[in-house]
């Protein structure tokens, strides 16, 4: 079967001065899109400016079914050097509340490595923040 | 709502296509005990007129004409409809799967089907604190998960 | 209304009666629990009560919907504002009952 994806469309930098330069490729799947781009809106995150990151991360954030499972793989491989997966609330770390679905993958550590996981349904702007920070700030 | 035949599904939509209802809002089905039901609501754009028609299945028979040929826009719902209920669209152009992969057994939507992932996983509001040694035990106590039939898991569960 | 925070446990509150448990849409809470006889100075029988042993929410489940915290008839589960508590690992987001109950202490 053959998928149609393409790269994520939208690529922020988390504001700011916290010590990290990092491109977030926001893989906005449901509703915890929104508050991605609630932080956004916050202005906690700002549009990519293209230059080198030190980091980038693959947040995905919404429902994974499993139909939509190898969009995901497909998104991680079209992004440039070493990609830090963030699972982005409750959907995409575990299934959250279709988590007896047939449909749904339980879970995006069931398809590639994940560093971290930010709780919620869906988690506000900030916890956002917060949890790219424990994972980047945790790295060498 | 209107009740109508099965064999005439189609020439009763086409009716209602020709009176200008031309606009396919809904197409879904509802097990009742004796069967399913195809369900489907045409509505006239711009105005308020609609019509709700139902057709009845019999359980052992799941089968209905594909609306596809009247309202092309019939063929995303059915495609749904087929794999949810079980249900074969006669004539349908393309009857693939929408969501679920292959080979995944019933259908999700019907009452009998038990979801495997709530089968598999233990559910922690079985535990009796007064009894914690009896877990799953027959008590006064509700000690089943909120909606879920009588008999679920092990006896197939009707409801 | 929810603040999206977290959910917090008073573990004295907690007569360990499973309601939480039992009402959770997505079964993201677990407890064990225990009884006890007690007897009362003057009473003619000893009383049962449930002691609770462990208590945990899994926050990777959890949607938000604080059905756990209208359901508690003792208020022993609390809405609390903090929002910072991302894991590295999936277990890393069920918190057990001496976590849940740091979310309500003075600081």
């Amino acid at each position: 079967m053959k998928w149609v994806t393409s790269p994520p469309a939208s690529a922020y930098r988390l504001a700011g001065d916290l010590g990290v330069r990092v491109v977030v490729a926001n893989l906005g799947l449901a509703c915890c899109s929104m508050e991605v781009e609630a932080a956004v809106a916050r202005g906690l995150l700002v549009p990519d400016d293209g230059q080198d990151p030190e980091s980038t991360v693959l947040l995905v954030s919404g429902t994974v079914t499993d139909a939509l499972a190898p969009a995901v793989l497909s998104a991680r491989d079209h992004l440039d050097g070493e990609v830090v997966v963030v699972s982005f609330g409750a959907c995409a770390s575990t299934g959250g509340p279709y988590w007896d679905a047939p449909t749904v993958t339980k879970g995006i550590d069931q398809l590639l490595p994940v560093a971290g996981y930010v709780p919620g349904c869906p988690p506000r702007p900030e916890a956002l923040v917060a949890g790219l920070l424990d994972v980047l700030r945790d790295r060498p | 709502m209107r009740l109508v035949p099965r064999d005439e599904w189609r020439t009763v939509l086409a009716a209602l296509h020709a009176s200008g209802l031309v606009y396919l809002d809904l197409l879904t089905a509802v097990e009742r005990d004796a069967g399913l039901e195809v369900v489907a609501r045409v509505v006239r754009p711009g105005s308020a007129a609609a019509e709700v028609i139902v057709a009845a299945l019999p359980a052992d028979d799941l089968r209905i004409d594909s609306a596809v040929p009247v309202y092309p826009g019939a063929a995303w719902h059915e495609r749904e409809t087929a794999e949810m209920f079980g249900i074969e669209f006669t004539g349908h152009p393309d009857p693939r799967p929408l969501l679920l992969r292959t080979g995944l057994g019933a259908p999700p939507l019907r009452k009998g089907t038990v979801l495997a992932a709530r089968v598999v996983q233990p559910w922690p509001g079985e535990f009796e604190p007064s009894r914690p040694d009896r877990a799953g035990s027959p008590s006064r106590r509700r000690a089943r998960p909120l909606g879920v039939l009588d008999g679920w898991p092990d006896e197939g569960g009707r409801p | 209304m929810t603040v999206r925070g977290v959910i917090a446990l008073i573990p004295d509150a907690c007569t360990s009666c499973m309601l939480c448990v039992r009402e959770c849409p997505t079964w993201c809470i677990s407890l064990q629990a225990h009884p006890e006889q007690v007897v009362d100075e003057g009473a003619r029988r000893p009383r049962t009560v449930n002691v609770l042993d462990a208590f945990a929410i899994d926050f990777g489940l959890c949607m938000y919907c604080g059905i756990c915290v209208d359901v508690c008839p003792f208020d022993a589960l609390e809405w609390a504002p903090d929002h910072d508590y991302g894991a590295a690992t999936r277990a890393g987001l069920v918190q057990p009952m001496e976590r849940l109950a740091a979310w309500l202490a003075p600081p």
